[in-house]
């Protein structure tokens, strides 16, 4: 008996006994008649009651299966007998096998890891989200295929044993092994259950490579649900094989590494496979082959280095039942541990749990390398004070401050001008006369154009840009730049415009209600002057009676009065004027700020906003609950 | 090390090597030149080329130049190979006793071993060859114990072992792996190897596929090196199709004609308990022996290896001048960049100014209050402060220029260039300064115009001051303060205070954008990538074929 090619993707049922083994709710013991009975191995006694078992259990679901559907046999078993009913509409589908179920945190994570990567499309070019995109390719591959089935790949260096281990896991020599460097050239799989045919098909191996392994009862319960693919070499001057091993290592649920006394230090088998996988620690087996080259001792003290070397290459070793890879040593020449390597394996496929936790190290890995487009090296966003020190900017760039001060002198001149006494008012007059005009335009009401600093709105937005993106990876940091940049397009000339909105309306600053009484008393201060004046003329000149005594004192109280009242007024202006002056500046500030808010600001604070989000879903997929900053 | 010595070519041993003075003299400008060449930009080549020189200059240093300044020394066989390939059995099974460590923990070899005979020593001991590896010389009875002093790095140590059952003439060395976990160890590996004039490539039945080795052997092709081979640890049952089929692959990649030895696995062979027997490495060890000991193998195998070597100049010389023309390359697009961004920024600051860009915002309404609402120094202080800002506005938008024209060359990823972040704040106050002394340097002309004129009439210094910058940085809309001025300290005056001003403005505003510029090109151009290296190794390599 050699191995019968697995032709179960065909979907013809050839043998119709051998249909029983799909029988859903079937026993362990009565999966094994099938097998036996086409191997042949049919001693009498104990067996033939699962025979007759078996026989009955077939002619109890006959009529269930004599509907002529040739696409059932493919349909795999279920764990239960409450399936049974359910079988029906399985056997209908297309679909041969249960597909996979991952559970729901590994089902949100890739939900996550799918949003983000949508999110992002705009952002990273499509290399940078490759990988992203194939583990999600992958992982929904995978779930549309069978659950029940664990494909397990056989890698190691060229020489270290890896078809002798297939074959010794099979039972046959399947593969072939030889002296001849590099023997296996490309791979072949053994599946030790049906239903598996779509599985092998995605690894892309063709049918006439595909095998069974020896029907053997006992091996045949410990294995079930295995398919073994063994690989050629990743370290042989044929190149093509390493690219075989590549490719086939990206699809499968686990492997299990090969390698022998002369090869485990290999720096191409560390540096390039092992160390990169770290992460895939639980869905890895590493098997020191070739035990029986290596006198007594040596075997554990070679075992002992492998640990150490795994180890340094962060690979977490699945000692004292934490999660992680198994090391095993055995010697597939003489069988020596082959039956541990088959217990642990027997193990490890019946939980089914590795396509599951391929797909979540794959996960891992994928949001490790993504981790430094998303991650922030610290906390990001805006803070208030760049927002504050933005509008000050723009305030700076029309001149709000500037035009509050002149506002504010202007009003207290005026006041000045109009409470002064008339002498004062005449000797400026005269004054300015004399002088040769100054610089100053004689129209202050003419229109400027650009009367916004450009340079100043420039590096507002620059010195904002920078603050916004500080710390955020590149991707991100150059929406932000961006999103200012077009905001900041136009924000100089809509600043001229709101300059001549906002900033003061032309002509004389308003006059507070005080001022009539002001201008009065100054006027009756003058009058007491000139009556006071006059009365001393008249009496000089004896017009009147002398008394010296009132019109001196009239005068003196005009011409003390008359600065005493400026003065006054002076004090009493200063508060309006700076409420004048301090209105006329927070007018433009506000509009400015308001101005650079919308234009500059609030784009900016939605790219960080969006930034924030797909962080957020970065969080998701790395598995941490918290949203981070 | 490369001094020229007085006795060569003077050596009473036979001599048939045509090594003259002016070849070592040219090998020597040679090595000079490998040496000065540096690829610090990286540049998608630049790892290469620097793993290239670093192993051309070991080869020039370790073989090249000792090889042919004494051609009578002995005869150095290097034993290369993969890990566990059983380099040390080998080594201990040539010589017939215990020196290098043998053992079934990879990697086994970590400090390199040199056997020679007891005479030979002194060829070794110096530094004439290896002049970078500590030497340890350890009486072979304490081999085993932890040889080395504290704080010296095994990786860089050369144990010298001596033997009598070395034939003269010959020295085996045996290096660690060359594909070792070990990065340093591997570095080693390949410079020892290259040091050797007898390559001796150990493979084993399991591993004569391996591309590793396969690519050491293609490498000794191409430098001609003397090479040979042994199959190792091969079980007896498959010897001779194993023998066989690496026959083949030899033959396929063109080393069919180097000699091959197979030597069987044994017990012994396996693990560390010691020696083949004398039999198993028989053959090998006569080859070798004959090599040392017969001046006309002797002289052949050291001539075809050293002119393997110079003949490998040939192409190895053009690759790492394309790669230092590379840098250079990529060094002048970054220069390039930088002085580019500087220059429009600088243009664009030129149109600004002559606009009258200072003469806003804050500037140009004290402009309109003033002299009623306004000082002069005010108005001075808000021009000054204004142009500033321009300035500074004009570097930061070179900067972002620079970054982003950088962002497309993977030159400017060298952590020279990225780790110096242009401090802002720093630009800031440079700026700051140069306008400020601007500034003071106008108001001392201003100063020096109104002293001219008659006491009576002068008008205020600070005045003139102010109208003449405000005219000088506010372009057309400034026109009336030209009037002011010209009012003030008369046309003339004015003309010329207004002509020495403009000078003095320019003037700081190049130097401010030099300044600039130059701080950013400093990293650029600490890194020092010329031209000439270049040229330099194209020269030095027709020199020496003139030589030749």
């Amino acid at each position: 008996m050699t191995a019968v090619t697995d032709e179960d993707h065909t979907g013809r049922a050839e043998h119709p006994e051998e249909s029983a083994k799909g029988l859903p709710g079937a026993d362990g013991a009565a999966k094994h008649e099938p097998v036996e009975r086409e191997a042949g191995v049919r001693d009498k006694g104990g067996h033939a009651r699962i025979v007759d078992g078996a026989t009955t259990r077939r002619t109890d679901s006959t009529s269930a299966w004599d509907d002529g559907l040739i696409a059932r046999r493919a349909t795999e078993e279920n764990t239960g007998s409450e399936h049974v009913p359910v079988v029906e509409t399985r056997a209908l589908s297309v679909q041969p096998a249960v597909p996979l179920t991952y559970d729901r945190p590994l089902r949100s994570r890739l939900d996550a890891l799918r949003e983000l990567v949508g999110l992002s499309r705009t952002r990273l070019d499509g290399q940078t989200l490759a990988e992203a995109g194939r583990v999600l390719d992958e992982s929904a591959a995978r779930r549309r295929l069978s659950g029940q089935h664990t494909v397990v790949a056989i890698a190691g260096a060229t020489g270290s044993g890896k078809s002798q281990l297939f074959n010794a896991l099979a039972g046959v020599p399947i593969s072939e092994t030889g002296v001849r460097r590099p023997t296996t050239a490309t791979p072949i799989a053994c599946s030790w259950s049906d239903g598996a045919a779509s599985l092998i098909e995605r690894l892309g191996i063709p049918p006439r490579l595909r095998r069974r392994p020896l029907q053997n009862p006992e091996t045949e319960a410990q294995l079930r649900g295995l398919v073994l693919v063994d690989l050629p070499d990743h370290d042989s001057a044929a190149v093509q094989h390493r690219e075989q091993v590549d490719r086939v290592l990206a699809l499968v649920d686990a492997v299990i590494w090969v390698v022998d006394p002369e090869k485990y230090a290999d720096a191409i088998l560390h540096e390039r496979y092992l160390r990169p996988m770290a992460g895939h620690a639980e869905v890895m087996f590493v098997v020191l082959n070739q035990t029986d080259r290596l006198p007594g001792e040596a075997t554990h003290q070679v075992l002992d280095d492998l640990r150490r070397l795994l180890d340094e290459d962060g690979i977490a070793l699945g000692e004292y039942g934490d999660p992680g890879a198994t090391v095993l040593a055995l010697s597939a020449l003489t069988g020596d541990g082959v039956g541990e390597l088959r217990e642990a394996l027997g193990q490890f496929v019946a939980e089914r749990g590795a396509p599951a936790r391929r797909i979540s190290a794959d996960l891992d890995a994928a949001a490790a390398e993504l981790r430094p487009l998303y991650a922030a090296r610290r906390r990001t966003g805006m803070s208030e004070e760049a927002r504050d020190e933005f509008s000050a900017r723009l305030a700076d760039a029309v001149g709000a401050s500037a035009a509050g001060e002149a506002a504010e002198r202007a009003w207290l001149r005026n006041a000045n001008r109009a409470c002064g006494t008339p002498w004062l008012r005449l000797w400026r007059w005269y004054r300015d006369r004399s002088e040769p005009t100054t610089g100053r335009v004689p129209l202050p009401t003419q229109t400027d154009e650009e009367v916004t600093a450009r340079q100043r709105v420039e590096q507002a937005v620059r010195t904002l840009a920078d603050r916004a993106s500080t710390g955020l990876p590149a991707p991100w940091a150059q929406a932000v730049r961006e999103a200012a940049v077009r905001g900041s397009h136009g924000l100089p000339e809509a600043l001229d415009e709101l300059a001549v909105r906002a900033g003061l309306p032309p002509g004389r600053p308003p006059r507070p209600g005080w001022w009539p009484l002001a201008v009065m008393a100054q006027v009756s201060m003058t009058i007491l002057q000139v009556v006071g004046g006059l009365w001393l003329l008249g009496q000089i000149i004896g017009f009147m009676a002398p008394n010296l005594g009132v019109p001196v004192l009239l005068m003196a109280a005009g011409i003390i009065g008359g600065p005493i009242v400026e003065w006054s007024c002076r004090m009493a202006a200063r508060g309006p004027a700076r409420r004048y002056g301090t209105d006329a500046e927070r007018r433009l500030r506000e509009a400015a700020a308001g101005c650079g808010r919308a234009r500059v600001l609030d784009p900016v604070a939605a790219e960080l906003l969006r930034y924030r989000e797909v962080r957020e879903q970065y969080g998701r997929v790395t598995g941490v609950k918290t949203g981070l900053r | 090390m490369l001094q020229n010595s007085p006795k060569i070519g003077h050596s009473p041993h036979v001599v048939t090597l045509d090594v003259r003075p002016q070849l070592l003299d040219a090998l020597s400008a040679l090595r000079d030149s490998v040496a000065a060449a540096r690829f610090p930009l990286p540049l998608a080549g630049a790892p290469r080329a620097r793993a290239n020189r670093d192993e051309l200059l070991a080869q020039l240093d370790d073989y090249l130049v000792p090889r042919l300044r004494e051609p009578e020394a002995p005869l150095l066989a290097v034993v290369g190979g993969s890990t566990g390939a059983g380099k040390s059995t080998l080594v201990n099974s040539l010589v017939g006793r215990r020196v290098s460590e043998a053992g079934v923990l990879r990697p086994t070899t970590r400090t390199p071993v040199l056997v020679c005979h007891p005479e030979d020593h002194h060829w070794f001991s110096g530094m004439r060859v290896l002049p970078d590896l500590t030497r340890v010389w350890v009486p072979h009875q304490d081999a085993g114990e932890d040889l080395l002093l504290p704080g010296e790095d095994p990786a860089r140590v050369l144990r010298v072992e001596t033997a009598d059952t070395m034939p003269r003439g010959l020295a085996l060395l045996d290096a660690p792996d060359i594909d070792s976990l070990i990065a340093d160890n591997r570095v080693l590996a390949a410079e020892l190897v290259c040091a050797a004039d007898i390559w001796v490539m150990v493979t084993t039945a399991a591993r004569y596929a391996d591309a590793v080795p396969w690519h050491l052997l293609r490498t000794a092709k191409e430098y001609d090196a003397t090479l040979v081979t042994v199959l190792d640890r091969v079980p007896h049952q498959v010897v001779s199709e194993v023998s066989r089929q690496y026959g083949a692959l030899l033959t396929k990649a063109g080393l069919g004609d180097v000699p091959r030895f197979t030597v069987p696995e044994l017990p012994e062979s396996a693990w560390g308990s010691g020696l083949l027997p004398a039999t198993a490495v028989a053959s090998l060890r006569t080859w070798l022996v004959h090599l040392a000991q017969d001046p006309a193998a002797r002289q052949q195998a050291m001539a075809r290896t050293a002119n393997g070597m110079l003949d490998s100049l040939k192409t190895r010389l053009p690759e790492l001048a394309g790669a230092a023309a590379a840098q250079y390359a990529a060094a002048l697009r970054l220069t390039n960049a930088v002085e580019g961004a500087y220059d429009s920024e600088h243009a664009r600051v030129r149109g600004r100014l002559q606009a009258g860009a200072v003469l806003a915002g804050d500037a140009l309404k004290r402009w309109r209050a003033f002299p009623l609402d306004c000082s002069a120094g005010e108005l001075l202080d808000a021009l000054v402060e204004s142009l500033a800002t321009l300035l500074l506005c004009a570097v930061t938008a070179a900067d972002e220029r620079i970054r982003e024209a950088w962002g497309r060359e993977p030159a400017a990823l060298a952590p020279e260039l990225t780790e110096h972040e242009p401090a802002l704040e720093s630009a800031e106050d440079r700026i700051g300064m140069a306008v400020r002394r601007w500034r003071r340097e106008l108001e001392e002309y201003a100063e020096e115009e109104v002293r001219d004129l008659d006491r009576n009439v002068a008008p205020d210094p600070e005045v003139v001051a102010v109208l003449v910058t405000t005219a000088l940085l506010g372009g057309r809309r400034a026109r009336s303060a030209g009037e002011g001025l010209a009012e003030r300290i008369g046309a003339h005056g004015a003309l010329r205070l207004r002509d020495r001003g403009g000078r003095l403005l320019t003037e700081h505003l190049d130097r401010v954008m030099h300044t600039e510029r130059e701080r950013r090109l400093a990293p650029l151009d600490a890194l020092e990538i010329h031209p000439e290296p270049q040229a330099e190794l194209i020269a030095a390599l027709s020199v020496l074929q003139k030589e030749r």
